[in-house]
């Protein structure tokens, strides 16, 4: 027999407490920073470009000029009611979208039956640019809150369900199997194994749902609204207002962040236990 | 007693998995099933654990045929299968559903100290080390105190230090409540050290080849000329069960290192 020492296995002592060193919280915040510099960076130059007067700010007013007409529109009270008239449609059509995704997306996933029905067609309607729906659901539902309401789910529809339904079909069998052996019942098995597995998948989906919203209900303002960010943008470009148009992408991009971040926010305890790549230990 | 009485299983696309496979496995024996690989020892467990079905045959326990996971029936895979959403303690409590919170919370405690990891309650399984992480897996397995034990290699896939010890912590966990452990394995160290009965299958339809009783006293020493002497004769069988050349004892003692692939 070959020489062997007798050693105590050693199982390795709880590998370092991941420790809050004091420049850790400095980082938190520096980092962020530092995607802000390139923006930051590039309106500063064009402000002063302009200020120098190399260049006269007409057609690309300087971002002064730009959050003064914010400051109008939010005196006027005008902003409030084009932020309002847009984040209720977004707010309509991604619930909608969101049930639906959800609801055929898990039907689809759980059952083969329902998924060799329902996905051919799904995935043919999906094909479909979803803009060519808007004369349809003009005529169907008319031109004022509904076919943009229906325009915005349909868009949030898509991703939804395919990424509910891929979810549900990328489970790992393993890990069911471990339920199996705990005998748990099929609503068991779906609380406490199918959904927790499912839910981060899930949470990307939304966000890619909402920002499909965002973008549709810019497709619907613009074919004719009478208030609304999008009609905000039109009215500019009619009226030959760009520093308009720039404020109005400003708080699209303000809104449409914000909305991003408050899904973030609220799943993120439902999802600490696999921030590991994404938190802590990246960048060290 | 486990009764496994002419088990078979037929894959739908024709393969043979397993021809006729009988044993008797009585109450807090522990018995290692080893073979080469195909040999269809890792149907055989999940047949037992009734997670897949036998063609032909059936396996009993104390009466009831097994035809779906059993209540009195535990497992134990290759890899820890731990939950990732929940915490190391929820993990080990995950079959425990059924208990009021104060009974639960006791046994997952005494648990997690038996395996040694009262520290890591609260630890993601993310944040352990594989053989932690198995022995956490070890620890779900046996809080709802199974009367069988099913292991299908659960220690392969960690190193030679943290398999070993976590097969005597393995023996220790089985001396508290003696539940029957069988055992799916292809270390021949690993059979000889803890099984009573060593079950050596042959492949192509996999059956039962011949079958070496270890009448070693526990605790036992790896390195005595007996252990060897059961190792030796383990790996005879495996290799008449392959049709292979045995080779004399001389040459196999130089060979006789702990794997067997």
């Amino acid at each position: 027999m070959a020489m062997t020492v007798e050693l105590p296995a050693i199982e390795q002592a709880g590998e370092a407490e991941a420790s809050v060193r004091p420049s850790a919280r400095l980082r938190r915040y520096a980092r962020p920073a530092l995607g802000l510099l390139l923006p930051v960076g590039l309106a500063a130059a064009w402000e002063f470009a302009v200020w120098r007067g190399w260049s006269n700010g007409r057609l690309v007013p300087p971002p002064t000029k730009v959050f003064a007409t914010i400051l109008e529109l939010a005196q006027s009270g005008e902003l409030s009611r084009h932020v309002v008239a847009t984040l209720s449609r977004v707010a309509a059509g991604f619930g909608l979208g969101v049930l639906a995704g959800t609801a055929l997306g898990s039907v689809s996933g759980y059952w083969e039956l329902a998924r060799r029905l329902l996905d051919p067609t799904v995935q043919a309607l999906r094909a479909i640019p979803s803009l060519a729906w808007v004369p349809l659901f003009i005529l169907w539902l008319g031109i004022f809150e509904t076919s943009k309401v229906a325009l915005i789910a349909v868009g949030v529809f898509f991703p939804v369900y395919l990424g509910v339904m891929g979810a549900i079909l990328s489970v790992d069998r393993k890990i069911v199997e471990v339920g199996r052996t705990f005998r748990l019942s099929g609503p068991a098995m779906i609380r406490r194994i199918l959904l927790p597995a499912v839910l981060p998948a899930y949470v990307v989906a939304l966000r890619v749902g909402l920002g499909l919203g965002w973008m549709f209900v810019v497709a619907a303002e613009l074919m004719g609204a009478s208030e609304g960010l999008g009609y905000l943008l039109l009215d500019g470009q009619q009226l030959g207002k760009p520093a308009q148009i720039l404020a109005a992408i400003v708080i699209f991009a303000i809104i449409g962040k914000a909305t991003d971040w408050l899904i973030e926010i609220a799943t993120a305890p439902l999802l600490r236990w696999q921030d590991a790549f994404a938190g802590e230990d990246r960048g060290q | 007693m486990l009764v496994l009485e002419t088990v078979s299983k037929t894959y739908p696309n024709g393969v043979q998995a397993l021809a006729r496979f009988s044993a008797e496995i009585g109450e807090g024996e522990i018995v290692a099933i080893i073979g080469g690989s195909g040999c269809g020892k890792s149907t055989l467990l999940r047949a037992i654990a009734g997670l897949d079905r036998a063609t032909a045959g059936h396996v009993t326990l104390d009466d009831d045929t097994i035809a779906a996971p059993h209540p009195k029936i535990g497992i134990i895979f290759q890899e820890p299968r731990l939950l990732p959403w929940l915490s190391v303690a929820d993990n080990i409590a995950f079959g425990l559903s059924e208990l009021p919170a104060g009974p639960r919370r006791e046994r997952v405690t005494h648990a997690l100290e038996r395996v040694g990891l009262a520290d890591k309650a609260q630890a993601w399984p993310r944040e352990l080390s594989g053989g932690q992480a198995q022995r956490v897996a070890i620890a779900r397995a046996l809080v709802p105190q199974p009367e069988v034990l099913l292991l299908d290699e659960p220690f392969s896939a960690l190193d030679a230090f943290t398999r070993r010890d976590l097969q005597d912590h393995l023996l220790d966990l089985w001396a508290d409540s003696r539940p029957t452990l069988v055992l799916v394995t292809h270390d021949v160290d690993e059979a000889v050290a803890l099984a009573d009965r060593v079950l050596v299958m042959r492949p192509r339809p996999g059956r039962l080849f011949a079958e070496i009783i270890i009448n070693l006293a526990r605790p036992r020493d790896r390195h005595s000329p007996l252990f060897d002497n059961f190792k030796r004769r383990v790996m005879t069988a495996l290799d008449r069960s392959l049709d292979r050349d045995v080779p004399d004892s001389d040459a196999k003692s130089n060979t006789g290192e702990a794997m067997w692939w």
